[in-house]
């Protein structure tokens, strides 16, 4: 099981699905920052002054970070940002949900749908658990990873054993 | 390796800064952020700084009035004048104060209303409330100071507002750059107490839309002391059938 759940066929697709979901999800927020930094500010968590630079900044941070996954270049910097901006996501949409606070996460869209309550706090809901299917897909890249440092120390520690005349 | 992989990281942090700020730099007017974001909290409305003057006596002498009791001198909007200096003095219902306006530049003309529509019939006056921000009003009092030609703000983004809006009213996003320079504009042309006390209606979208709750804190901060919120704001005005003025001018 292991040996599947780390296998590099599994850990490429992963890392390019990862890249292209990020990549995907910058696009609109680039394209409209004052709508994301509406977003950030109907989540009440962050201070006034830091709302514009927040929504300026982050969607460029997810586009290069998953720009670098597709592309294969600082692939442990990339998962590692993206890890703490989906852990960032998912904190930020669970304590609103704590406190019925219904709000559009500007994931993938900044445009005002004009949902119910009802409807957001679901859509909140379904985005917690896609974050956290997200949040798994960034531990396999990294548990691939571990392996492969493993597997790569072992190998060079097994060739020094070898090599090492007595 | 970790000391690389975080300096990676940090890396990537550094560009995405660098590139928004340069893409800021050159974003058109309407995509742009001011890097500073000031929004008041449209929940809770903080005390106001400035000592609040008290409300100005009537000082024009213009009625016009048939059978009601008061009248209202109203900024120069879509079809109260030609002249950007003239002031036009219409019938009203309960409006106060009566004011002389300053001159301003008249917009365009826009749709009129349907002419056999009954005139709603307001729910009450329209003082001036410097110890409150804003008051929320509902469709028939939004009409009857609509077709007083009262200043409309329409608080939502302005790509929005080119898909239809109040006709007369003006764009003042409360999320795009220029929104402080709008706000002063607005200072400088309404810059007497008198002027401060003409009502000022803002909407945006309904619902729990809470811009036009911000943009009323951010008047009522300098002074504008008759600011009111169409609670269920542009779907609402459109469920009435009221006219709609589509394009980017009021």
């Amino acid at each position: 099981m292991k040996r599947y759940l780390t296998h590099p066929w599994l850990t490429i697709r992963v890392q390019l699905a990862l890249g292209a979901i990020f990549v995907i999800a910058a696009i609109p927020k680039i394209a409209d920052p004052p709508s994301f930094a509406h977003m950030i500010y109907n989540y009440r968590l962050m201070p006034a002054s830091l709302i514009n630079l927040s929504a300026l900044v982050m969607p460029w941070v997810e586009l290069l970070a998953g720009l670098a996954l597709i592309l294969g270049v600082w692939k442990k910097a990339a998962r590692n940002v993206i890890g703490v901006l989906l852990a960032v996501f998912i904190i930020a949409i669970s304590i609103n949900l704590f406190r019925d606070n219904a709000i559009d996460c500007g994931c993938f869209n900044v445009a005002d749908r004009g949902k119910t309550h009802e409807q957001r706090i679901f859509d909140m809901k379904v985005d917690v658990v896609r974050d956290l299917g997200m949040l798994l897909m960034v531990a396999q890249l990294w548990w691939a990873a571990k392996r492969e440092q493993d597997e790569s120390s072992r190998a060079s520690t097994a060739q020094t054993g070898v090599s090492v005349p007595h | 390796m970790k000391q690389n992989t975080i300096f990676q990281a940090a890396a990537i942090v550094a560009a995405g800064i660098i590139l928004a700020l340069v893409a800021n730099a050159f974003a058109s007017r309407d995509r742009k952020v001011s890097l500073v974001g000031t929004y008041p909290n449209a929940l809770k409305v903080p005390a106001r700084e400035v000592p609040v003057a008290p409300v100005a006596t009537p000082v024009t002498q213009t009625v016009a009035t048939t059978t009601q009791p008061s009248t209202i001198t109203v900024p120069p909007t879509a079809t109260t004048s030609t002249q950007p200096t003239a002031t036009a003095a219409i019938e009203t219902v309960g409006i106060n104060p009566k004011v002389k306006t300053p001159a301003a530049p008249a917009p365009t003309t826009t749709t009129a209303p349907t002419p056999h529509a009954p005139p709603p019939t307001p729910t009450r006056e329209f003082n001036a409330h410097p110890d409150k921000p804003y008051i929320e009003i509902a469709y028939n009092d939004v009409k009857a100071l609509h077709d007083k030609n009262v200043l409309f703000l329409d608080a939502r983004r302005t790509s929005v507002y080119e898909q239809g809006h109040i006709p007369g009213a003006r764009t003042y996003s409360v999320w795009e750059s220029d929104i402080d320079d709008k706000v002063n504009k607005l200072f400088a042309e309404r810059n007497d107490q008198a002027a401060q006390n003409l009502p000022i209606v803002i909407y945006c979208s309904g619902g729990d839309c809470e811009d036009s709750h911000m943009l009323a804190q951010k008047l009522w901060g300098i002074q504008f002391n008759n600011v009111y919120v169409y609670k269920d704001g542009f779907p609402d005005w459109q469920q009435h059938g009221a006219p709609v003025h589509t394009g980017a001018n009021p």
